[in-house]
């Protein structure tokens, strides 16, 4: 038999060390949770990564400057034209290559609606770990499904796009296809919001689960460098579409969601509130759709000249930084990516102990957590 | 013994086995496809007329799987665990009267010896829990035991409302006592407190903290493969029958309808109506924790039932057993 | 079922349980819900409403124990490899993978990294690969209807399922002693003179 070590926090009774993890159901992918448990409570949490590192930062390395996106596609699946965005704009920075006004539209709305899928993956994340048998789960899943079924269209990808390009975008979208999505977002997306609002905060068990649990506030948030949603749903209105705007944000008129609380349930209440917000935008974007070019020319041996610089964008899980360094050649020196729920990761530790197992997977599933973009 | 009584039991212990497994086999088909339709798809489809092949399929399926022992779990204890759970489920259904003289044995305390078997039920959770060696399958065990223990007291306090008015713990007694009002207008607080207990005590969600698939994989069955892992689940659906069965019983009038002749088919439909809403619940409501789980428990459904004794009492002293 | 899987000649018995078990096994196959990476929302996506696996009785389960079959949908890295191999050798016989995306396959965009592994076929025995980055949902379900009819065609008697059970891997198989070897019938029990003269290759024999 093993000898478990015995713990102040109970009382000197024997704790037990679970493994949640890399193959379970509410990991969310491949994160290995060590949990130090006293009965059903948790004592100590010790997230373990690096089962998904692909290696994708020195990988670059070995591609040209318009290869790199097809890896920043399949660094973050569940936000690919978020990571996209971001590389194209770092290396528009630096090689000082300004965009037409259309393409940077046309990418500001990918970019929302890769917010909502984005978002509804979370929600039917967090609405399985909280126990339900998957009913909320399929129907956001539906829902992502008539976006991807637009991605499709446009890019030719479901979830793959390989579709922004330094210097633009690569194809135009249809005025019919751009009709179509928007008679969905104003007329059937507000009606499924209604839904998952229904489903996951107004249901009275998620209720009573979900508040007051895992509460972390502005300022340890800030310590720890979390941005996003986490940080919004603890009461910091921070959103870089708003206080550093790119793309079309600066013409866009929408709210930044907070909420004072800072516990699980602020958590789904700030991204269930973002879902609407984005949908608003995407209307926006569609009304006020410029005309011209959708790319600039781009010499194919792209060469940016020999320098660096770090880009933030607003993923759909927080502040997104890409830092590139060119040394002249057609190939990136260095590209180097700031994930930012890794930062929301590295709150467990200090978040889940003393939660029961069960808030614990709810705790960790309403931070929304992408491995892909953790481990790279 | 005579001859005519030995084969009289032999052909109701088989009838039982294939009722209890003709409810599973339809009930889980049941369950795939009305989930599957709550959640806007279609359920088991291809293979036989709507998928009606399907679940044997699965059960030949799991008859042939490797039969898998962890070599850190307690084999002797391994290997018992599927039987301790199908014998109480199996037993317990012995004692059910499926319509006026329909029964394996017409029980003078059918109702007695019903809970006694569902009682063990937990006690091999707990013991399946424990010797898998996993640590998954012992926190679900010690939930199942933990759930089903604090859960049985409200159940049974609630059950004994019944019994106090119905004077008898005979089930066709209690039934055909209900033949003018059904006890659950006479005793609503009871019912009410009787199918929550009885929800917790199948395992259904939203009190399916055992096998919580999100947080313990596969609860206290996580590491049983193949038939054993079948007869764990026949033993769910077992409960899952006899829990509807009492519930019908005892406050829905059993085989009774107003204005129509009593018949099984009744019975049937009430049971049927109250199995697909556990599927209803399962497919819309998330889990609650364990601590609310047994805080809900002993400090409110069991004050309640504790209330709803003394009302009942009250009420058969005051107004008498004719009318009440 | 021993009977099936210890008989050496096919005789009336053997034959009917022989189709049964073709019958059942093809017409459910529950696949385990371990996600890796891009692919497994792909997978998620087929079990959900638009696609619905379920129609065809595939059915996610989170325990190995209880699956038949590991769809692998990503890049296996060095640090994922034996986890993946350990959920593979705790599920139940008889046990199928599926690779799918490219990334299974062949380590797919990934291939060049110093931490991927060129395909989970160097330590799983793949029966079906299905391409794609990732794979659309209704290559997926192609995929495992194609794994269905495998299933239906393939006898489970006598060796050919036995052999199945033992495949060793090629690069793995150098490593495994002699007497093991010998043990499970893949080297004749009389061969002891040399060690070298076993092929491995063969062992995976599926009719």
């Amino acid at each position: 038999m093993v000898n478990f070590p015995r713990s102040e926090a109970t009382g000197g009774t024997e704790t037990l060390l679970l493994n949640v993890g890399p193959q379970h159901p509410s990991t969310h992918g491949v994160l290995h949770f060590m949990l130090e448990m006293a009965g059903e409570t948790v004592v100590t949490a010790k997230p373990v990564i690096g089962y998904l590192h692909r290696g994708i930062e020195k990988l670059a390395e070995n591609r040209t400057w318009q290869q790199v996106i097809v890896l920043t596609d399949r660094q973050d699946y569940v936000a690919q034209f978020s990571n996209e965005w971001a590389y194209c704009r770092a290396v528009e920075r630096l090689a000082g290559i300004e965009l037409p006004e259309r393409a940077e539209w046309l990418r500001t709305l990918m970019g929302e609606l890769n917010r909502i899928t984005s978002h509804l993956i979370w929600y039917a994340g967090v609405t399985m770990d909280i126990g339900t048998l998957g009913t909320p789960f399929i129907y956001a899943w539906e829902t992502r499904e008539r976006i991807f079924d637009f991605f499709e269209a446009v890019t030719g990808a479901r979830m793959m796009p390989n579709w922004m390009r330094i210097g633009g975008v690569r194809t135009d979208i249809d005025p019919a296809l751009l009709a179509d999505l928007r008679t969905f977002l104003e007329r059937d997306f507000p009606k499924e919001c209604d839904t998952y609002e229904a489903l996951l905060t107004g249901n009275e068990i998620v209720v009573s689960r979900m508040k007051g649990v895992g509460v972390y506030t502005a300022e340890e948030c800030v310590h720890l460098g979390i941005t996003g949603p986490f940080l919004r749903a603890s009461g910091l209105a921070r959103d870089l579409r708003r206080d550093a705007p790119y793309g079309a944000y600066a013409k866009l008129d929408f709210e930044v969601c907070t909420d004072p609380v800072g516990d699980s349930l602020a958590r789904c209440r700030v991204r269930l509130r973002e879902l609407r917000e984005s949908a608003r935008m995407c209307i926006q974007l569609i009304d006020g759709m410029p005309e011209g070019d959708i790319a600039v020319k781009v010499p194919k041996a792209l060469k940016p000249p020999a320098g660096d610089c770090y880009v933030r964008t607003e993923s759909p899980r927080g502040e997104l930084g890409v830092f590139v360094a060119s040394d002249g050649t057609t190939r990136p020196y260095r590209y180097r990516v700031r994930s930012p729920i890794f930062y929301g990761l590295s709150a467990m530790p200090r978040l889940l102990p003393g939660h029961l197992l069960a808030d614990m997977l709810v705790i960790f599933g309403g931070i929304d957590t992408s491995m892909g973009e953790i481990d790279r | 013994m005579s001859a005519a009584l030995w084969l009289r039991t032999i052909v109701g212990l088989v009838a039982l086995l294939a009722l209890l497994a003709g409810v599973t086999l339809f009930g889980v088909w049941w369950e795939r496809k009305f989930i599957g339709h709550l959640q806007r798809r279609r359920g088991p489809l291809h293979h036989g007329w709507h998928g009606l092949l399907q679940l044997p399929a699965d059960m030949i399926k799991m008859i042939a799987k490797e039969d898998t022992v962890p070599t850190a779990a307690d084999s002797l204890l391994f290997q018992f665990g599927p039987v301790a759970a199908i014998v109480p489920a199996y037993a317990a259904l012995a004692a059910l009267t499926f319509a006026p003289g329909i029964a394996l044995i017409d029980m003078q305390h059918g109702l007695l010896y019903v809970f006694a078997w569902e009682t063990m039920l937990p006690l091999a959770f707990a013991l399946i829990g424990w010797s898998c060696a996993n640590k998954f399958t012992l926190i679900g065990g010690l939930r199942a035991a933990a759930q089903l223990i604090s859960y049985e007291i409200p159940m049974l306090l609630a059950a004994l409302g019944v019994v106090l008015t119905a004077q008898s713990m005979n089930l066709t007694t209690i039934i055909n006592a209900q033949t003018g009002w059904w006890y659950v207008f006479k005793q609503p607080l009871g019912f009410v407190i009787f199918s929550v207990a009885m929800l917790a005590e199948m395992n259904r969600s939203p009190f399916d903290l055992p096998e919580a698939e999100s947080e313990l994989v596969a609860g206290y069955m996580t590491e049983y493969s193949g038939m054993k892992f079948g007869f764990v689940q026949l033993a769910e659906y077992s409960v899952l029958l006899v829990g509807s069965y009492l519930i019908a019983a005892l406050f829905l009038g059993g085989w009774n309808m107003p204005f129509l002749p009593a018949s099984w088919l009744w019975l049937a439909l009430k049971i049927v109506l109250l199995m697909t809403s556990t599927m209803w619940f399962r497919g819309t409501f998330p889990r609650l924790r364990v601590d609310t789980l047994t805080q809900m428990s002993w400090k409110w459904l069991l004050p309640a039932a504790l209330v709803n004794i003394m009302l009942v009492a009250a009420l058969a002293l005051w107004l008498g057993p004719k009318v009440y | 079922m021993g009977i099936v899987d210890r008989a050496e000649e096919a005789g009336f018995i053997t034959t009917t349980l022989d189709k049964l078990l073709r019958w059942g096994r093809s017409r459910s196959m529950w696949p385990v819900n371990a996600g890796i990476a891009c692919c497994s929302l792909e997978m998620m996506t087929t079990g959900a409403g638009r696609y619905d696996f379920d129609r065809f009785g595939i059915m996610f389960r989170s325990s190995p124990r209880q699956a038949d079959v590991l769809i692998v949908p990503g890049p296996i890295t060095k640090k994922m490899q034996p986890i993946v191999q350990r959920v593979y050798n705790q599920m139940a016989e008889p046990r199928w993978v599926i690779a799918m995306g490219s990334c299974a396959i062949s380590g797919g965009a990934f291939a060049d990294s110093y931490n991927v592994l060129p395909g989970c076929d160097t330590f799983l025995p793949v029966d079906v690969y299905i391409p794609g980055c990732p794979p659309r949902p209704e290559a997926l379900i192609y995929g495992c209807l194609k794994l269905k009819e495998q299933i239906a065609n393939t006898s489970f008697i006598g060796s050919a399922a036995r052999n199945k059970a033992l495949y060793v891997p090629p690069d793995l198989g150098e490593e495994w002693p002699d007497e093991l070897l010998r043990q499970f019938g893949v080297l004749p029990a009389d061969d002891s003179s040399e060690g070298g003269s076993r092929d491995v290759g063969e062992v995976r024999d599926e009719g």
